[in-house]
């Protein structure tokens, strides 16, 4: 802005605001810092913040804020200029042991054993694709921090670390070229998913029978695995105070949610096809947002005689965040179901859930995310949002603010009609054929 | 860390900047770079760094700071994290108290937490002197 300015950020955050002011140019940033949490503590107890010390710095935290304003630069804080950041060498030769300890200790590894990317093994992952060794494939960031960027080089590389095999590369590659990461820098937890979809299900091997999202293939298992450390060694994302502040963690981060489609078993079109591309395309679809939860939790699921997936679907999705949507993950047996109770296509599916899972605007803006991202939009008047917070408290509005707020997805091995629900978004469709 | 610690590094050891912190301090565990003999203690192997490429850094000079906030505008921002607002009306009354000729201005920015507002910064650049920015937790 070109006036002085004081950030202010509780204590919890200390290496992340340093680190952070650092990356974005400012590594002298004065930054005061209060007592943690904020949130939820009366005024009376903010005001025992504002009169007490900065907990950081062991000084008034008032008296940081004003000298924050006014104590003359130092030549420090005067700097311009460019710095370069290196991250090290380009290879390390130790014994396979030494190997396996650095790459843990640096924070490369998601502190299982890896498969050393040795120069021989990166090189034949690479023949998994055509593209060059050397061309960027994206851009990668973890949070709002600066994104990184790679080479084809240095996806291989983690591809190898996964347990991933050459054959694999390139729906690796097209997952890199999107830029997300599976780490995600928010103290939310994040957990991300990727529907898979095309005649690449079968070429890799991809279980999506029974078990389908459990460790029962080594395409599934890897390639989810290779996603997160991917993002830890691409993006720089999963360092614990700095790139990743998920306050409780995720376990699905091990190797995400990995979904291949059962094309085949379903009664409606594949997700990809949905999306615009054609049935024989090999596609990898990203998402983004909380977790996975089962259906069988749901009211209603002890009906035998005519399931009422429907209702349990809704029934479910209504303890989610609109903010993320809702991702539907359908054993066949329920989606044929569903098909035959007149659901011939996922949109009217969609359409009813839209409908029917609602909640009261008192509900609505009770709810963490309403407040953080949806009440600044409909301050800036963007729909349906702006409408709702004009609402008075007891009025019923819909759970999710927009019919493509709904996905489905079908998989699984029928051995019983259980769906499963994910308080995940849909983020992007890539060709992986485009990586081959 | 210690802010102490990043500062001393920053230019001398830019891994610290990119968060490969134990990498910017090897210690004699740390493997070789590059190519080398095989060692008596066990046969070598070279294996690829699979870091990714981290941006240069731009440093940005701070702006010049007051000589005294007596007399000023000082802006009070609420990013719109829980309960930022409260804090900042908190230091309000602080000032309004510790120093009772200054004028505060609380506004709360537009957007979600990690949203530019460009019109704001304009109306503080051109009415203010200052600006304090909160967030919750």
């Amino acid at each position: 802005m070109g006036i002085p300015s004081a950030p202010i950020i509780t204590k919890a955050f200390k290496d992340l605001a340093i680190l952070n002011a650092a990356k974005r140019g400012m590594p002298h940033e004065r930054i005061c810092f209060t007592q943690h949490p904020v949130w939820g503590k009366t005024p009376d107890e903010l005001k025992v913040y504002v009169n007490g010390d900065d907990p950081v710095n062991n000084k008034p935290f008032m008296k940081e804020v004003v000298d924050a304003l006014t104590v003359p630069l130092s030549d420090d804080e005067k700097k311009s200029g460019m710095v370069s950041v290196s991250v090290g060498p380009p290879t390390f030769t130790d014994t396979a042991d030494n190997l396996q300890d650095f790459y843990l200790n640096n924070g490369y590894t998601d502190f299982l054993p890896i498969i050393l990317p040795t120069e021989e093994r990166v090189d034949a992952m690479m023949k998994g694709t055509s593209h060059h060794p050397d061309e960027v494939v994206g851009k990668m960031a973890a949070g709002a921090y600066p994104p990184w960027s790679y080479t084809v080089r240095h996806v291989a590389a983690s591809a190898v670390m996964a347990g991933c095999r050459p054959e694999y590369f390139p729906l690796l590659l097209a997952v890199a070229s999107t830029g997300i990461a599976s780490l995600f820098s928010s103290t939310n937890s994040f957990a991300f998913a990727m529907i898979v979809n095309g005649p690449i299900r079968d070429k890799l091997e991809f279980n999506y029978g029974i078990g389908a999202l459990g460790p029962f293939a080594q395409a599934n298992a890897a390639i989810g695995r290779a996603w997160t450390i991917m993002s830890k060694n691409l993006g720089n994302g999963g360092i614990p105070g700095d790139t990743y502040l998920g306050s409780v963690g995720n376990n699905l981060n091990y190797n995400n949610v990995v979904i291949a489609e059962n094309e085949e078993a379903s009664p409606w079109d594949p997700f990809h096809v949905q999306r615009g591309f054609k049935k024989e395309e090999n596609v990898v679809s990203l998402f983004r947002g909380l977790g996975v939860v089962p259906g069988q939790v749901a009211r209603g699921s002890s009906v035998n005689t005519a399931p009422m997936f429907d209702q349990q679907m809704s029934d479910l999705f209504s303890t989610f965040t609109g903010f993320f949507g809702a991702l539907i993950i359908a054993d066949p047996l329920v989606a044929v179901r569903l098909h035959e109770q007149g659901y011939d296509t996922k949109d009217k599916l969609i359409a009813w859930l839209y409908k029917n899972t609602t909640q009261t605007v008192k509900d609505y803006k009770s709810r963490n995310y309403s407040y953080l991202f949806e009440y600044p939009q409909a301050l800036q008047g963007v729909e349906p949002f702006a409408t709702w917070y004009k609402l008075p408290d007891d009025a019923v509005i819909p759970h999710f603010p927009r019919p493509s707020s709904f996905n489905i997805v079908v998989t699984g091995g029928q051995t019983n009609a259980y769906p499963q629900g994910a308080n995940m978004s849909y983020g992007v469709s890539v060709s992986i054929d485009k990586w081959a | 860390m210690k802010r102490r610690n990043l500062l001393s590094l920053l230019g001398l050891a830019p891994a610290l900047l990119a968060g490969a912190r134990t990498q910017a301090q090897p210690t004699d565990k740390t493997p070789k770079s590059g190519k080398s003999g095989a060692a008596p203690s066990g046969a070598q192997f070279t294996a690829l760094n699979p870091k990714g490429s981290p941006p240069p850094v731009k440093l940005i000079p701070m702006a010049p700071r007051l000589d005294t906030v007596h007399g000023k505008t000082i802006y009070l921002v609420d990013t719109g994290f829980m309960s930022g607002g409260v804090l900042l009306q908190q230091m309000q009354i602080w000032f309004q108290k510790n120093y009772p000729d200054v004028t505060t201005i609380f506004r709360k920015k537009a957007g979600a937490y990690m949203e530019d507002d460009p019109p704001l910064w304009k109306e503080i650049k051109a009415n203010g002197n200052a600006a304090i920015m909160a967030i919750g937790h």
